[in-house]
């Protein structure tokens, strides 16, 4: 009894004590004791090489001297250094965004190391002076990099900073997770009423504390930038304090069939929506998708060049397509035009960075650039053609809800043509009319006109199938020879297109023969459909056995087709599985009872479905007719996109489907 | 004599003038042989590089290639490197069309300014200028010209007229000019002849030609470029580079210079004079003494690249090492030094051509050839080696990444080459035993110990040190050449020598492994040693193989199968016997116990190429054996009959 009652109170307690201590960051810069160094395993990962202790962030606006607004931005972080493998922890790089005019400003970096020497601690301070590095990345991006000294296994490192920016769009986001496990980390953010921002928070894990308060600040503006006398403002207006705080949370893994890590870490980011400062002018910055297709079909960088007049476009328009033309055909045209001529130097942007006119002398631009072009284009022609911007898979989901600009990093053009809508992305060198490349195909994307309209690229609304058919009779000689015609799946086609861009067309021959080895021969290799972009490639040749006329002979009937992996390698799964499409993968085979033997074994029939609604199915039906074998073998899957509850059946699913097409056929000699 | 070089020379210079002005790049007069096999035709290339007296040069470059297809764009843009040490001081270009006429011309603006640096860096001052006109309407000509300015004479260029694969030559050509009384030393692969020398009061040129270098394509296991092309390397006599003065007319000599970089940078702060002389002096093997130094060293150090001007080249002192706990191979290199310095141990810093397929030092032409520093203790039997970048490393083991090669050893006295350790056939061993069960279900339960050693156990250093439990569990949950399976415990040990070996115990459970139909059992008894190697049947191989490391690979596997099963059809021992290696694998069935043998010696080296058609037989006798099947049939039941 008694002692059931002292561990009662001392669970409370304990309670208790987690409830005080666990309010507030525990650490503080500069403050490190030896008790610090204790813990050598945290039980929240003993794996781990690292483990951050604190990672706090803070931004505010304050008024600046040129009479404006900048985020004043600061970052603390302390990590303790378990093992080696944690060593790249201590190696920083902080990003500084410049337009060439106004730069960012790195400020009051500081930065500790602190080892554990006989019983005491001792700090070893970043020589900021002379150890901190920039690099010029390009034009608009200074990398500042530094790592800390003496770091040992054990040490503790600390460093904090500040980022004073102008730019009000840059409010700078916060991941509560990382390649490390994180023991607290907390985003501080304080924002005037007079600024919107809409704040996106993504990810599995809970909050652990989240508030917001309002209070009052005081802002000082000085404008010195007129001829005059410089200007002054000052005015209080309520701010509203949001506190976020995750704590112990584990680090990130990526797993296989994912789009992008970015879609499942925790983090919450904030877009720019409104600018209203008293005694300036009320500035809506974000709309509604109505208001904010129309300011980018309005703006220099992106539909103004679409919609003004393009006259100068005759040039090139008239030499490539007749007046007589469908409007199909012009629309084909104009597409292979831009498609052959032009070579996409960034995939990775939402806005023009040089003008239709420039790009057609440079002869290279970004994919937002060679898109808008291919949209002027197709509307001189009296085409109906928008451009649509979009995430791409490795970027992460976009939200359909909120405009928010930042998340875009793409662009292709939708096209309207006799009641029939037709997706156009002539930044991509093999690809087809009518056709995306597979990085496009990630949930909402908008059309950017005056409807604004949404549109939703699912992964699962597209179908890769394959078709393989493959013929074996017996020769004269009474060897088994035949023939294999496949139709790869147009994903594979486009693949295998810019593979034999790359190495030419002997190349695949030679990988086929390789991987049958000398005792099949392969003649009358050919490729169907190399050059028709639109279409999948067909593949054929004919093959002959060289027959050892054994006793017993062992025919597996896939002729290698089949897979011989499951790709659902690890065993358990914690995100959905994201696969790039749906899919649809056919053999059929004929095969002869090769001359002089009889079947004595056969796999045997069987069908398998993946769940009740068929999402996924797997059909294979052997049969035997007289002298005739035939084989259908089919992998089919109604869509892309698989829970992480539904991992297990999927991998088992794949199991069978491995084990079955590794089945034999056996035949014996008469 | 004098005459006949004369004209040899005065023709060359025509032929310059006609290629080299606004000259016809038509394709239509590119010759067949030209054409052949290329996707990228240079149709000229003068390079000419100045010495001056005062240890700068110029270096001026005019280019002009031909992009036949799409595969060719790759090699269409410009891209030039520069540091505190180079100046890129004029860019120009133009773009023709296929008919040879000019269609644009290359702008200032038009040129990017990206970093130059790698991933693996902290942080360097190198950058890089690049241009591309992007056109693609094939074919085209894009022609370039570029001057460059060297402070400091260190590094000359290097001829190398076919850049490429699939790439053909016209014309190129490169002038060197220098004072008359300073000598420009080469050596020159696969060019006949010497090079044409004229003098102009003080300056003497010497260039050399070659026309219509047909393009060739890459070769499996091909040889060190230079054996396959036409190059000439070239170096200085004396050389200065910054404030340092060298010559290179002898690996002496220039082991003089490089010991010159770092004389005097060996001073350690007196905190860790008395921590190395804590750990040293109490011993007195120093063998034993040394490794114990090179421990504190990995405890106390890290890798970071830092490459400033000089710095690229000199190391930092001791000083700074010990107070950062930093430093690149230099640093960490001379830091080790002066530690074994302080208690009386003398040692070597020596530089080598690290890689694992690095191509070999010429030995016969003293240059900087080097991209890394090692360290060399030799004692009274043998030598130590320390590569002082690594933190895991056992003291004395180099690896693949320095072994077997040629190295710059220097002191004071100036520089030597000697040799890196050779880990041969027995050392590169790895031994596996497996027992396993499969059940009715098909299912493999394999228990399996493999011993990996020298070269072959560098994979598992870098595994077991580099990547955290849960890291290393999910490599091997997809590394293995299983098709379905679970990995259910893991366990690795490491034992540290001059010649390590790391010992792995894995329990694994394969899901089908074996292939159960109604009445057979397929199953291939290599269970974990199945080579994956094959290589394509090529028509007419060129080049000679150079194959890696030679090792040996040995495994014994036992597998219970269910009862009731008898031999339909047993794989016959194979066994193949060839210049390349021996291989043997033989399989027998015992009651329900099946066992497996197989040994695979495979030799390194260099082979004629006349040999390869022999290779891709070694290769293909091997892939199909390690994949042969025992298929057993279930014994006669007595199940009635007639039905």
């Amino acid at each position: 009894m008694r002692s059931k009652l002292s561990f009662l109170i001392l669970f409370f307690s304990a309670l208790l004590q987690q409830a005080v201590a666990q309010d507030k960051v525990s650490v503080k810069f500069g403050s490190v004791s030896e008790k610090d160094f204790a813990t050598k395993i945290y039980s929240i990962d003993s794996n781990a090489n690292a483990v951050v202790i604190a990672d706090v962030g803070s931004s505010q606006i304050e008024g600046n001297s040129k009479g404006g607004f900048s985020l004043a931005y600061k970052h603390y972080k302390r990590v303790h250094i378990l093992n080696k493998n944690g060593y790249d922890i201590a190696d920083v790089s902080i990003p500084l965004y410049s337009n060439g005019v106004d730069e960012e400003k790195l400020e009051k970096l500081r930065a500790i190391t602190y080892n554990l020497e006989g019983g005491k601690v001792v700090e070893t301070k970043l020589d900021v002076k002379n150890n901190v590095f920039k690099d010029k990345i390009n034009k608009n991006l200074i990398v500042n990099k530094f790592t800390l000294p003496n770091v040992k296994e054990g040490s503790i490192i600390e460093f904090e900073y500040s980022i004073t920016s102008d730019y009000l769009t840059n409010l700078q986001p916060w991941e509560f997770q990382g390649a490390y496990p994180r023991l607290w980390s907390e985003y501080n953010l304080s924002l005037p009423v007079f600024l919107g921002y809409v704040t996106l928070t993504q990810g599995y894990q809970q909050y652990d504390i989240k508030t917001t308060k309002s209070a009052n600040q005081s802002f000082n503006i000085l404008d010195t930038r007129g001829a005059g006398a410089s200007e002054r403002y000052n005015f209080t207006a309520e701010v509203s304090d949001g506190r976020w705080v995750m704590k112990n949370v584990p680090a990130l893994k990526e797993e296989s069939f994912t789009s992008t890590i970015d879609n499942h870490i925790s983090k919450i980011e904030f877009q720019l929506s409104e600018l209203r400062p008293p005694a300036f002018n009320y500035k809506r910055v974000m709309g509604s998708w109505d208001q904010v297709a129309d300011e980018l079909m309005k703006s220099e960088y992106f539909g103004l060049q679409v919609t003004k007049d393009n006259g100068w476009l005759k040039d090139i328009i008239s030499p490539i397509t007749k007046p007589t033309d469908s409007k199909t055909d012009k629309a084909r045209k104009i597409f292979a035009y831009v498609r052959d001529n032009f070579t996409c130097t960034n995939r990775d942007r939402r806005t023009m960075d040089q003008t239709l006119k420039n790009l057609v002398k440079t002869k290279n631009g970004n994919v937002a650039e060679i898109n808008l072009l291919l949209t002027a284009m197709l509307k001189y022609v009296d085409v109906t053609a928008d451009p649509v911007i979009l995430s791409t898979r490795s970027n992460g989901v976009t939200h359909s809800v909120y405009p928010l600009l930042n998340q875009y990093n793409y662009v292709v053009c939708k096209a309207d043509i006799d009641d029939k809508t037709i997706y156009l992305d002539a930044s991509e060198p093999n690809i087809g009319f009518d056709h995306l490349p597979l990085r496009c195909y990630n949930g909402h994307a908008r059309v950017v006109n005056k409807e604004a309209q949404a549109i939703e690229l699912s992964s699962n609304s597209i179908t890769e199938t394959k078709t393989t058919t493959i013929f074996l009779i017996n020769d004269e000689k009474g060897n088994l020879t035949g023939s294999l015609q496949q139709t790869p799946g147009y994903y594979e086609s486009l693949r295998l297109r810019d593979r034999i861009k790359e190495k030419g067309n002997e190349e695949l021959q030679k990988e086929i023969k390789k991987a049958f080895g000398s005792e099949i021969v392969i003649s009358n290799f050919a490729i169907d459909s190399l050059n028709k972009y639109d279409h999948e490639l067909g593949i054929h040749y004919d093959f002959d056995i060289k027959d050892e006329k054994e006793d017993i002979i062992y025919l597996n009937p896939m002729f290698g087709e089949g897979y011989k992996e499951n790709p659902f390698k690890s065993a358990e799964r914690f995100y959905p599985v994201e696969m790039p499409f749906a899919m649809d993968e056919t053999l059929n085979l004929q095969l002869e009872v090769p001359q002089g033997y009889t079947v004595d074994e056969l796999p045997k029939s069987m069908i398998v479905k993946l769940n009740e609604e068929e999402d996924g199915m797997f059909e294979y039906r052997i049969s035997q007719s007289g002298q005739n074998i035939s084989l259908r073998s089919r992998i089919r899957f109604k869509r892309a996109y698989f829970l992480p509850e539904e991992y297990e059946i999927l991998r088992e699913f794949f199991n069978l489907i491995v084990k079955k097409q590794a089945e034999q056929i056996v035949f014996k000699k008469k | 004599m004098l005459k006949v070089t004369g004209l040899v020379f005065s023709f060359l210079v025509s032929s310059f003038s006609a290629l080299a002005g606004e000259g016809d790049y038509a394709v239509s007069n590119i010759s067949a042989a030209m054409l052949a096999k290329a996707n990228v035709v240079k149709r000229m290339e003068q390079i000419s590089f100045e010495v001056m007296s005062n240890g700068e040069a110029i270096m001026r470059k005019k280019y002009a290639l031909t992009i036949l297809n799409e595969n060719g764009d790759r090699q269409a843009g410009f891209l030039e490197f520069y540091d505190k040490l180079h100046d890129i001081k004029n860019i120009e270009g133009a773009l023709y069309d296929a008919a040879g006429k000019e269609l644009k011309r290359l702008k200032n603006k038009q040129i990017i300014d990206l970093t130059g640096m790698v991933e693996s860096t902290l942080i360097d001052d190198s950058r890089r200028k690049y241009h591309n006109f992007y056109h693609k309407v094939y074919p085209y000509t894009v022609q370039y010209e570029v001057e460059i300015k060297y402070y400091g004479t260190l590094f000359f260029p290097v001829w190398l007229p076919r850049e490429d694969e699939n790439f053909s030559v016209e014309q190129s050509s490169i002038s060197i000019i220098s004072p008359v009384n300073y000598t420009v030393r080469y050596k020159a692969f696969n060019y006949s002849g010497e090079p044409a020398l004229t003098t102009d009061k003080d300056k003497k040129t010497q260039t050399w030609q070659i026309i219509n270098l047909p393009a060739i394509e890459d070769e499996y296991a091909s040889p060190s470029w230079y054996e396959m092309n036409t190059v000439v390397l070239f170096a200085p006599t004396d050389f200065s580079i910054e404030s340092y003065r060298g010559n290179m007319t002898s690996w002496g000599e220039f082991g003089k210079f490089v010991y010159s970089l770092k004389q005097g940078r060996d001073q350690l702060p007196e905190n860790v004079k008395e921590a190395v002389h804590r750990i040293a002096d109490p011993i007195k093997d120093p063998a034993e003494k040394i490794a114990r130094l090179y421990e504190y060293l990995q405890k106390n150090t890290r890798y970071i690249s830092i490459q400033l001007g000089i710095g690229g080249w000199q190391p930092f002192d001791a000083k700074y090492v010990a107070t950062k706990a930093y430093g690149d191979c230099k640093a960490l290199t001379n830091y080790m030094y002066s530690i074994l310095k302080e208690v009386g141990i003398t040692s070597y810093y020596t530089l080598v051509k690290a890689g694992r397929n690095a191509n070999k030092i010429i030995t016969d032409f003293p240059s900087q050839q080097f991209n890394h520093v090692i360290l060399s203790v030799p004692l009274q039997k043998d030598t130590i080696w320390l590569e002082c970048t690594s933190q895991t490393k056992p003291a004395g083991y180099l690896g693949d990444f320095t072994c077997d090669r040629y190295a710059l050893m220097v002191d004071e006295k100036g520089g030597a080459l000697v040799r890196t350790p050779k880990y041969g056939l027995k050392q590169n061993l790895q031994s596996r035993r497996i027992k396993a069960t499969l059940n009715a279900e098909a299912t493999l339960s394999i228990n399996a110990f493999s011993k990996y050693e020298g070269l072959q156990q560098d994979l598992y250093h870098e595994l077991i040190h580099g990547l955290s439990k849960d890291k290393v569990k999910e490599f091997l949950h997809e590394e293995l050449d299983f098709a379905t399976y679970d990995i259910s415990s893991f366990e690795y040990k490491e034992n540290q020598s001059a010649t390590p070996s790391v010992e792995e115990r894995l329990d694994i459970v394969v899901s089908n492994y074996a292939t159960i139909t109604g009445k057979r059992l397929f199953i291939i008894p290599n269970v974990m040693t199945r080579t994956h190697r094959k290589l394509p049947a090529v028509e007419e191989r060129k080049f000679d193989l150079e194959l890696g490391f030679e090792y040996n690979d040995i495994d014994s596997v036992e597998i219970n199968i269910p009862e009731g099963y008898m031999a339909e059809s047993m794989p016959q021992p194979a066994s193949v016997n060839s210049q390349f290696g021996k291989y043997t694998s033989s399989v027998k069935l015992s009651g329900n116990q099946l066992f497996y043998y197989r040994n695979l010696e495979h030799y390194g080296g260099r082979f004629s190429a006349s040999d390869y058609p022999e290779l891709v037989k070694f290769y293909e006798a091997i892939y199909k054996a390690d994949r042969s099947k025992v298929v057993l049939v279930k014994t006669e039941t007595q199940a009635p009959k007639g039905f």
